[in-house]
């Protein structure tokens, strides 16, 4: 069985409790096969929680879920020493962020004190607490979700914290039909409960590892750039996207051809992913908020007009 | 595609349309060619049409306009109304004729037939360009446009009057255009169903014609903006003024050179034979007095002598001792009361018994017999081609000029009224030479160098306040011998150097060669002008400063070197070599004279019109090439990538081709779309996946360097089917 056809088991076992999303199964499973992360940003009950979890129990993976409040304290996230007086030591307790998989639902609801906490480990991949680093078991991934900026007693998080986050995803509602089709399916027991695991975490492993050998023509990786280089000359642009925001851009796109059964990138994987990948790490200046301008559009509108590389650079 | 085409009314009156316009172009081909039968040609263009639009197969079609070409040459050329045996036998031997003219390349041999059947077959062809430019492309703008500028080019330039087929061209072209535009407008709107729309659509377009042709025929015109244009092109090509170059003259020898000018038309009446080793210029006699306007004779002047038969003669040339004699045989077919001579002359030998008088005033040898003029038919000559020392040559000072006898005078004579200006041109040309050879060999060749042109038509003649000379030279700077010899003398005499203006034949035409002897043919056509000048110390040589002409060159001119100049013996070989400082010398003199950049701009001022209607043409031939490419590169990509073998450099190239080609096509990629979402719309567009699968093998080896995976033989197809469909 290859790769394409071992993440296809993947995604029709999640679709079996997520119902007509799966473009954003498909981006989620592109964020896991790369080490990234993935910024959900949407209104509560659109099934974000659920898709996490079927992702978990997909890879068989181990679920962790942390729901952030504005009391919520770096040592609930990474865990805490504890003293314990019969052999007056301090014995580690792991905090919640020692998993696999983890949601992290309403992230913009806690103090920046406890977000950087989140976004440190997600970076490094290990917590160093009084001193001593230890390794979180991988596969790893987060999955953070926030509601959209605008609501009332949020902290926002910081551009260079955005970065980390490899695809910033919204869900959106369902159609009516799609729906329907929940409703008809919550009638009886959750369907989440009968899940089963469909690849192994080593298998998961695996796939991560191929993803690196994913092949990226020199005429996409200068696609990339260019790409990114438009979005920093942007007049509506305040911040544009960083060179690790390009990174991610290419480490997705390998990750979404291995998706499709490809062993090269094309252009199209990347314009695919641009939206995804640019949609958070572009800041914009106050007068395309007047305009009524995002993010997203002005990914579009670099993406239709950045030429896009058809033949082999001179000198290949 | 089912469509307006099915409509069997409106194709047919499409095709009435299109054979009153093909009608157009015929009627000036024959009243202008004189051909006659124009009905008969009609037939055969409607006959075509109707076969045409009856879509009667190719194999029915075809014998039977072959069978009617047939019928029509035996009809024309031996007035048998059926194939009768005599008409058959006709038809075979002629096809003989033409064959054995073809395949010996003799074009000339072709006879009429041919010809006839050479416009049967361009008719054909152009009713089937007709045929599918209406019933295919339903486009018929591009003929209409050519039928309008070919009546009109004929209109202005040639005797057929087009006012009233000009009136009929668009009255037709209209129709027909706006047809075809409206049953292009409905195929690409899908309501073909609808004829009853048709009828809608076309009866105001034909009221809309009729009412604006009947309006426009019966309002008063303005005159024409432009004046006619032939006279504004004659006058620039040399003509002058309107009216001056009315008289063409017809080539030949004449007595009368008082006054030079005009256009000849040739004339290849023979007027003798001469058997003789090489080529020669044989001359009559020669002028001395210029009138500005011509040539006449001083009268008066000089002495005469009479010799007799093998008599040896004595003319201003002198006879080389130590070379051969050398005998050239004359036969005339025109009759002339004097011989035709040499140069280098020794003797006259004929049966009849004859007097030469020799008259040194114009070096004529008149032939009489028993004091009266007689007319020789035949006769040969002794002669030794003239030598002239190089060595002598260089030592021709100008300083010799001034001590030249009085009896030189007349050939320095210069009329009073001739311009300054020419005597200034021959100082500038010559300013850098210092002997008088070089002087006058720096003349002869100025012509060559400055852009004059040879030409027999267009020739002006002086108006009675005009120079002859002045004319040429600076105006026209066209014209034959006479122009050029005659300006010549006048620039050799501007600079004291004795000079005369001769006239006899130049060497005709080899037209048989016996091991020595070449037997030349001479006509009237070879009547010819050009120069003697003197070189003091030397004597008379002769010049030619005619372009085209070689006769100074075929005068051998075998120099004499000293004996202690190293590089003789080479310069002694061809008579065409010169002492190389005798070249420097002339290149300084040519240098001396206009500049080379003054030459360029002069050729190319004299030629603007030429030049620039040739650019114009070869532009606008460029551009239409350019513009409708889309519709012949397909052909040639599709012969070019079937040669040599696969490979995936081929098929990249190939498929790089196919984008521009879609492009041209008018399917642009918008520079964010990538190929595949590109190859999705084109495979829409034509209904096809080919393309799809053709960019999945081009990506994969672009942007995943799988090479190995294409099969070019394979995928070639998906590309000549794509290819071809950007050529519609």
């Amino acid at each position: 069985m290859n790769a394409k056809e071992r993440l296809e088991q993947v995604i029709d076992n999640i679709e079996k409790v997520i119902i007509g999303k799966r473009n954003i199964v498909e981006l989620s499973m592109v964020a896991m096969l790369s080490h990234g992360h993935v910024l959900l940003e949407d209104v509560p009950g659109v099934g974000k929680t659920m898709l996490v979890r079927a992702l978990a129990k997909s890879v068989g993976a181990d679920f962790k879920r942390i729901q952030f409040t504005p009391d919520l304290l770096p040592s609930d996230v990474v865990g805490v020493s504890i003293y314990n007086p019969k052999d007056m030591e301090f014995h580690f307790r792991p905090g919640p962020i020692m998993g696999n998989i983890i949601l992290a639902d309403e992230i913009n609801r806690t103090s920046p004190k406890t977000q950087s906490s989140l976004l440190e480990a997600m970076e490094e991949a290990s917590v160093t607490i009084d001193g001593v680093t230890m390794q979180i078991p991988k596969p790893f991934f987060v999955m953070a979700t926030q509601n959209p900026i605008e609501y009332e007693g949020t902290y926002p998080l910081p551009e260079a914290q955005l970065d980390r986050f490899l695809l910033k995803i919204k869900m959106g509602y369902p159609t009516p039909k799609e729906e329907m089709e929940v409703l008809n399916r919550a009638r009886s027991a959750a369907p989440i409960e009968e899940l089963t695991s469909v690849i192994s975490l080593n298998e998961l492993l695996e796939l991560q590892e191929q993803v690196k050998t994913i092949k990226v023509d020199e005429t996409i990786r200068s696609y990339i750039v260019d790409l990114s280089r438009q979005t920093r000359q942007d007049s509506y642009v305040y911040l544009g996207v960083s060179p690790r925001g390009s990174i991610a851009l290419m480490k997705a796109s390998q990750a979404y051809a291995l998706l499709r059964g490809r062993d090269y990138v094309t252009p199209d994987d990347v314009q695919y992913l641009a939206k995804f990948v640019f949609g958070h790490r572009i800041m914009l200046r106050s007068e395309a908020r007047y305009d009524g301008i995002t993010a997203e559009e002005i990914t579009e509108r670099i993406l239709a007009k950045t030429r896009v590389p058809v033949q082999r650079l001179v000198g290949q | 595609m089912t469509s307006i085409r099915k409509n069997k009314l409106f194709m047919a009156v499409l095709y009435a349309l299109v054979f009153f316009m093909l009608a157009e172009w015929l009627t000036p081909v024959i009243v202008l060619t004189a051909t006659g039968h124009k009905a008969l040609f009609l037939i055969f263009v409607a006959a075509g049409l109707l076969m045409a639009f009856l879509r009667v197969p190719w194999w029915f079609s075809g014998p039977l306009k072959t069978l009617y070409i047939l019928w029509f040459i035996v009809y024309v050329y031996t007035g048998n109304v059926f194939f009768t045996g005599e008409a058959i036998a006709f038809l075979r031997t002629d096809f003989g004729l033409n064959f054995s003219a073809l395949m010996s390349q003799d074009w000339a041999g072709t006879t009429d037939v041919f010809r006839t059947v050479l416009f049967f077959v361009l008719l054909w062809m152009a009713i089937y360009l007709i045929h599918y430019w209406v019933s295919f492309r339903l486009s018929i703008f591009l003929f209409y446009l050519l039928t309008v500028i070919f009546i009109a080019v004929l209109d202005t330039f040639s005797p057929y009057s087009g006012e009233t087929a000009i009136i009929r061209i668009m009255v037709i072209g209209l129709l027909l255009a706006g047809l075809l535009h409206l049953a292009r407008w409905m195929e690409g709107h899908r309501i073909l169903e609808r004829t009853d729309k048709l009828a809608m659509f076309a009866v105001p377009l034909v009221l809309l014609v009729a009412g604006s042709t009947a309006l426009a025929l019966y309002l008063p015109k303005a005159g024409p903006i432009w004046p006619d244009p032939v006279p504004f092109i004659t006058s620039f090509s040399g003509q002058g003024g309107v009216g001056s170059g009315g008289n063409v003259g017809r080539i030949g020898y004449g007595v009368d050179d008082s006054r030079l000018g005009g256009s000849f038309i040739g004339d290849d009446t023979a007027v003798f034979q001469a058997e003789v080793s090489e080529g020669q210029y044989w001359k009559v006699e020669s002028k001395d007095f210029y009138t500005t306007k011509g040539w006449e004779l001083t009268e008066n002047v000089g002495e005469s002598f009479v010799y007799g038969n093998s008599e040896t003669v004595e003319t201003d040339f002198v006879l080389d001792e130590e070379e051969e004699l050398e005998s050239a045989q004359l036969s005339m077919e025109q009759g002339f009361p004097f011989v035709l001579y040499p140069y280098g002359t020794e003797s006259f030998t004929m049966e009849e018994s004859l007097d030469y008088q020799y008259s040194t005033a114009d070096q004529r040898f008149e032939t009489y017999q028993d004091g009266e003029e007689f007319e020789p038919e035949a006769y040969e000559i002794s002669f030794t081609e003239p030598s002239y020392s190089l060595t002598a040559l260089r030592d021709t000072s100008p300083e010799e000029l001034a001590e030249l006898p009085a009896e030189f005078d007349r050939f320095l004579q210069l009329p009073d009224e001739l311009p300054e200006r020419v005597g200034d041109l021959a100082a500038e040309v010559t300013e850098s030479s210092e002997t008088v050879y070089d002087k006058t060999r720096a003349i002869e060749r100025y012509f060559s160098t400055s852009g004059f042109e040879y030409s027999q038509s267009d020739i002006p003649v002086p108006e009675a306040d005009e120079d002859y000379v002045d004319q040429f030279l600076f105006e026209t700077q066209r014209g034959y011998c006479d122009n050029f010899s005659t300006s010549m003398v006048v620039m050799l005499r501007s600079l004291d150097i004795p000079a005369r203006w001769v006239k006899g034949f130049n060497e005709g035409e080899l037209v048989d060669s016996d091991g020595d002897t070449d037997v030349y043919q001479v006509t009237n056509n070879n009547a010819h002008s050009w120069v003697e000048a003197y070189m003091p110390g030397v004597g008379w040589m002769l010049f030619e400063p005619t372009i085209g002409f070689t006769g100074a060159s075929a005068i051998d001119f075998d120099l004499e070197l000293d004996a202690d100049d190293p590089e003789q013996p080479e310069e002694q070989e061809s008579p065409l070599a010169e002492d190389p400082e005798t070249a420097e010398e002339e290149e300084a003199a040519v240098a001396s004279g206009p500049s080379f950049w003054d030459r360029f701009t002069d050729s190319i001022s004299a030629n603007r019109w030429k030049i620039l209607w040739t650019l114009v043409g070869l532009v606008l031939a460029a551009t239409i090439l350019f513009k409708i490419r889309h519709r012949w590169m397909p052909k040639l990509l599709i012969s070019y990538y079937r040669r040599g073998s696969g490979g995936t450099a081929r098929f990249e190239k190939a498929y790089l081709r196919l984008l521009k080609q879609l492009e041209l096509y008018g399917i642009n990629r918008r520079p964010g779309q990538t190929l595949k979402s590109y190859a999705a719309y084109i495979d829409s567009f034509f209904g096809t996946r080919e393309m799809s699968k053709l960019t999945e093998a081009y990506e994969r080896t672009v942007y995943g360097g799988d090479e190995e995976s294409v099969d070019w033989p394979e995928l070639r197809e998906s590309w000549e089917n794509l290819i071809n469909r950007t050529s519609g």
